[in-house]
Parts: structure tokens; sequence; C-alpha cells
């Protein structure tokens, strides 16, 4: 139980991040960004993909177009707004951090 | 063959089949209440269906169809994730705790009427799904309590019409008391599958409730109404018919019996009796039998209908029933033909009139004489010895058959001279007015006088072999004012234009009645 609850805590936090990167190389739509997760085996269900941008658009990180799609309804394409792109930056560090931090946890064990 | 549904989902048209659609809904429903907490719901849910109705589109377009099944469907929630995997990656959310509150109230029994295993119109199954109890139980006490007063008639009705239907399948599962999330959606639909492999011919039933969407409770009635005829008022149905073949032969035994008799396969005399003796002996066979087949026909279809009902027997053959029914037309035919016949001959009126003088009394006694001069004709109709009984007289009581309308009617008038007189006027009808003429000499009325008494038949008589043409006699009695005149009250029915009852102070029947001639006319002697 507690590892499953850490797993959920940790995917939780590198899939915002994620989320993040992918808009951040440009305006793209839901369902594209679901095809990167994917790609990246990230994300399971799209389902999970729509509160999280919801939530991340309402903490201003995200803004979003609608565009004319040729089939069917209008798309909505995410863009970072610059708050966004500040904390990226910010989550960059922090994933250098983390990251030095789990090499070097592995390495010293692994010594 | 399916149903399909026009769906509007994100902006969409999409034909949807019914059981695809029913199993979005659920999930739809499944979602909404899963970020029904938080403030931004109606967004990630129109994001959802709008990629779910993204997600039809390219399905239709890529595999070259119109409709969305139920397998894609599944395909698209595979995809878009339960609700599970929704909690699974955002369980910082309080969003757990409500769901699972969620679930509890959605689990909670509904009361919806249960169509589908319904006797009438499922209100017993219904309230034995929401209070936990066996419908026969239900249904017993139902039906005590329409015998007992009928108050459970009432309450039925007002139930029916208060308890919706089942309709849908998240109704009928919240009626059982079952979550309406997918997990119990998926169960229930794979019981139901499998119920649907298991007994095939069920399914009819199943898709009952599909098919009975729209209606409003009239029609619903209605169709209960039919359902039952054919259920438990089958038997009532049968019983009638049953009871309409027995009558029905026994109707055509009799009639059978009355053409025989008509017929002459024995010796009836039925042809001399009214309004038989209108129809001329010529052609007297034709027209029975004629007759015979237009009453006959029908009663036999009849008889035929009912036995088809009563014994689920197949329907008689289509060229027997089209022969029958031609057999028909022409017996109304030849009928028709025949009446319009028999009227032709009361087209002429004949009349002659008589003088009878009368001898003269100061009181006439006027009596009705039921004993008759027994004629050579009469004779011969009994056959009787006519040298031992003519001119002898018989006493009847009983009126005999009755062979005609009331044809004698008596009028008492003053006399203009002072003689007592009887005008006799016979009248008969006929084709042309010598036959007018004829039929009228060939009536035979009996009066007679004895002394004071004067007494007239009560009916006349026809020659045998003489035909009903509308024979009538009028008798004119005068006598001049002053004469008294004593009238037997059996008389009164003849009179025309005047009433014995009308006289005398004591009702009290038998005592003769008894006037006076004056100048105005008749008068009762207590009028004086």
């Amino acid at each position: 139980m507690i590892a499953e609850n850490t797993q959920t805590q940790m995917r939780k936090g590198i899939l915002e991040y994620c989320v993040l990167l992918i808009i951040s190389r440009g305006e793209i739509y839901a369902s594209d960004i679901i095809a990167e997760l994917k790609s990246a085996k990230l994300l399971v269900v799209e389902g999970t993909l729509y509160p999280l941008l919801t939530r991340l658009k309402n903490n201003g990180l995200l803004s979003y177009n609608w565009v004319e799609s040729t089939s069917g309804p209008p798309r909505k394409y995410y863009t970072l707004t610059p708050d966004g792109v500040s904390i990226l930056s910010q989550l960059d560090g922090t994933w250098q951090e983390l990251s030095f931090a789990i090499t070097q946890s592995k390495a010293s064990k692994n010594n | 063959m399916k149903k399909t549904l026009n769906i509007n989902i994100g902006n969409s048209i999409i034909h949807i089949e019914e059981d695809a659609c029913e199993l979005l809904n659920s999930y739809l429903i499944e979602v909404k209440q899963h970020f029904g907490k938080s403030a931004d719901d109606f967004e990630i849910v129109s994001d959802i269906e709008n990629r779910i109705a993204e997600m039809f589109t390219e399905m239709l377009h890529t595999q070259q169809k119109q409709v969305i099944e139920l397998a894609d469907v599944q395909v698209v929630i595979e995809l878009m994730g339960s609700v599970k995997d929704f909690e699974e990656e955002s369980d910082d959310e309080p969003s757990a705790g409500y769901t699972n509150a969620g679930y509890a109230g959605f689990g909670e029994r509904k009361i919806y009427r249960d169509t589908e295993e319904a006797m009438v119109a499922g209100v017993c199954s219904g309230l034995s799904h929401y209070l936990r109890m066996d419908v026969s139980i239900l249904r017993v006490l139902a039906v005590l309590s329409v015998l007992l007063g009928g108050s459970g008639l009432i309450a039925y009705l007002i139930l029916w019409v208060s308890i919706p239907k089942a309709y849908t399948r998240s109704e009928r599962m919240a009626m059982k008391g079952e979550a309406v999330n997918l997990q119990g959606f998926k169960r229930n639909f794979e019981e139901e599958l499998s119920n649907l492999k298991e007994n095939f011919r069920s399914a009819g039933d199943q898709m009952r409730p599909f098919v009975k969407h729209s209606g409003s409770f009239i029609a619903e009635f209605i169709e209960v109404l039919g359902a039952f005829m054919q259920g438990a008022g089958k038997t009532i149905f049968k019983f009638i018919a049953i009871i309409i073949m027995i009558s029905g032969s026994l109707m055509m035994v009799s009639a059978l019996i009355v053409l025989a008799a008509l017929l002459g396969l024995w010796d009836s005399g039925t042809s001399g009796i009214f309004p038989l003796n209108i129809v001329d002996e010529a052609y007297f066979t034709t027209f029975v039998i004629a007759v015979f087949i237009v009453v006959a026909i029908p009663l036999l279809s009849l008889i035929l209908l009912s036995v088809r009902v009563a014994f689920n027997s197949r329907s008689v053959n289509r060229m027997f029933s089209y022969a029958l029914l031609l057999i028909w037309l022409c017996g109304l035919a030849v009928g028709i033909f025949y009446v319009a016949k028999i009227t032709t001959e009361f087209k002429e009126d004949a009349e002659f009139t008589q003088n009878i003088p009368i001898k003269s009394f100061p009181v006439y006694t006027l009596s009705l004489d039921r004993s008759r001069f027994f004629s050579k004709d009469d004779s011969l109709r009994y056959q009787l010895n006519s040298a031992e009984y003519t001119g002898k007289i018989i006493q009847t009581d009983d009126r005999g058959p009755f062979n005609q309308p009331r044809n004698v009617t008596v009028r008492i008038e003053k006399s203009d001279d002072s003689s007592p007189s009887l005008t006799e006027s016979y009248s008969a009808k006929g084709i042309n007015f010598e036959t007018a003429l004829y039929h009228a000499k060939n009536i035979h009325y009996d009066f007679m006088q004895q002394d004071s008494l004067l007494k007239f038949g009560p009916e006349l008589h026809l020659m045998k072999n003489v035909n009903w043409r509308d024979q009538q006699i009028e008798l004119v009695l005068k006598v001049p004012v002053g004469a008294v005149l004593k009238i037997d009250r059996d008389l009164d029915r003849y009179l025309q234009g005047y009433s014995l009852w009308d006289c005398g102070d004591d009702h009290s029947g038998d005592a003769p009645y008894e006037g006076v001639m004056t100048e105005e006319g008749l008068k009762c002697k207590f009028d004086q």
C-alpha cells in the first residue's frame, strides 16, 4: 500500500512535469499530448489528462485557443503562459536536483 | 436488427446503437459523479465528451460505417480509462470519499414498475423489488384486496399512474438496488447476455422495455389490456366462445327443424300461419330456402369462428369461405326478389259491402261468439268426416293459431231511418283490382242474430290456400235513437272510436256495458 502510494506520488509529479515539457515545445492538442505521453509510456488512460490540464490551466500555467478542426468540433490547443514557462524552469532545476540525488544515491549504494 | 439513437455529444451528431448508448450514458454519469465535486467539473467533462466525440468520428471514418456499436464504446472507455484509474492518478483530491458516498446513494433502491416481470403493469413486481418481498405474496394480497371490496383495484390504478416504469437499464438496476456504476452496469449487462444465450426465446421480452419507450398511460393501459386478454383473458374468451358455439349450434338445429317443418316434411300446417300465409304456395319453398340460407350462413360462420377461438384450430379453407359468401349472396338476392314480388301483391285495394237487415228490438245484446259453424272447408282442414260435423257448432275457447293480424272492427252508429241494420265491408289487397276483389270475396265471417242477441265472430276466416292479403272486415251496426245496447266487454277491443271501459262506476269486470243510442251517438247509461 505504501509502495503504491509512493509510486502514485512520483508518477503524479513527473506526469505534470512531462506535460509541461511537451506543451513547452509549442501549441499542442490534448490528444497529441496523449500520443506523446503514450510513446513515453507514462500515461495509461486519456481520462487522467483532462483533470490535470484543467488544474494546470486554473493555476495559470497554461492557456488554450480554440482551433477549427477539419473533422469534427473545434479543438483546444494548449500553450504555456509566462508563469508556466517560469515554473517549468523551476521544475527543470528541481528535476536536475532530483536526478542528481537519485544517481548519487544509487551510485553510493552500488559502491 | 437493432434500434439506433441520435446523440449529440461534444457538438457532434452520432448515430449509436441503443445498448451502446446505454453503456456510454452510464459511463458519462460515472465520470460526472467523479468530477462533480470540483469546480471545473463542467470543463473536464466537456473535454472528455469532446474527445469521445472525436474518437467516434474517427472510428466511423476509418471503419467506413454509419453507427457506433457496443464494441466501439468499450474501446473508447478502455482508452479514456475508468473512474478507478482517475482516482489512482488524483488521490490528493477528496474525490474518493465523495464517490463512495455517491455510490452508496445511488446504490439505494428506487421504486419503479417492473414491466419485464409484470402480470398486469408491473406494480407488484416493482414493489417487491423495493420492499425486498416475495412478489407472489404481494400478488396474492393485491388479488385479495381487489376481491374484498375492490379497494385494491383503485390502489393499483393509483400506483400504476404514479410509479414510473423502469425504462432504462440504469433504472432497472436502481430498482433492484444494484449500484449504478460501470462495474454494476457491466455485470448487469453480462448477466443479461448470458441469460439471452441460455434462453434465446426471451429475447423478445428483453427487448420489450426498449420497444415500450414511448407512449402515454392510456396507450400503456390499452397495451396491458391487450396482453391481459391474451393471457388471463384468453380463458374468458374461450369460455364465451364455447357458449356461443353451443347456443349457435342449438339455433342451427332449430333453424333446420323449422326449415323441415316449413317445407312440409310432415304435415305441420305451418304454411297457414301468419305471416307465412303471405307467401304464395307457388314459390313458398324457394322463398323459405332463401331465407334459411340468409339466416343460417352467418350463424354457421359464427359457430366456426367460435370453434376457432375456443380450440385454436386453423381457420377454414378460403375457398370454403368464399363459397359460403357466394351462397349467402344468392340467398339474399332470391329473398329480396320475392320480398319485392310479394310487396307488389299489396298494390291494389278492393272493397265490397253488403247490408244485413236486423230485426227490431228495443234492447240488443251484443256478444263475442267464439263458437263457429263448421263449414265443409273447415272439415277438410281439420280432416274430419264432413258428413258428421257439417252444420254443427264447435266451441273453441283458445283463439287457435294466430293466422292474421287484427282484421275485424266494429262501429256502432245512429241509424238514419228508424230501422236497424248491419253493414259488412270486406276489403283486401292484390296485385290488381280483380285479384284484390277475389281475395275480398273469399273472406268468411260469422255474424248471427238470435232474436235480440247479436253474435260477432272474433275473426274472419280465409279459405284454405288463400294467402293473407290484408283482408279486413268493418262492421257498422246502425241502431235507431232510443235503442238500448248491452255490450259484452270482450267486444271492447273490436270497437272503433269508443271504449266500453269509460262507462260504469264499477270496474269489477264482467258486468256487461249498458248504453243508449242518442242523437249524439252511443251514450253510457250512467252519463244520462
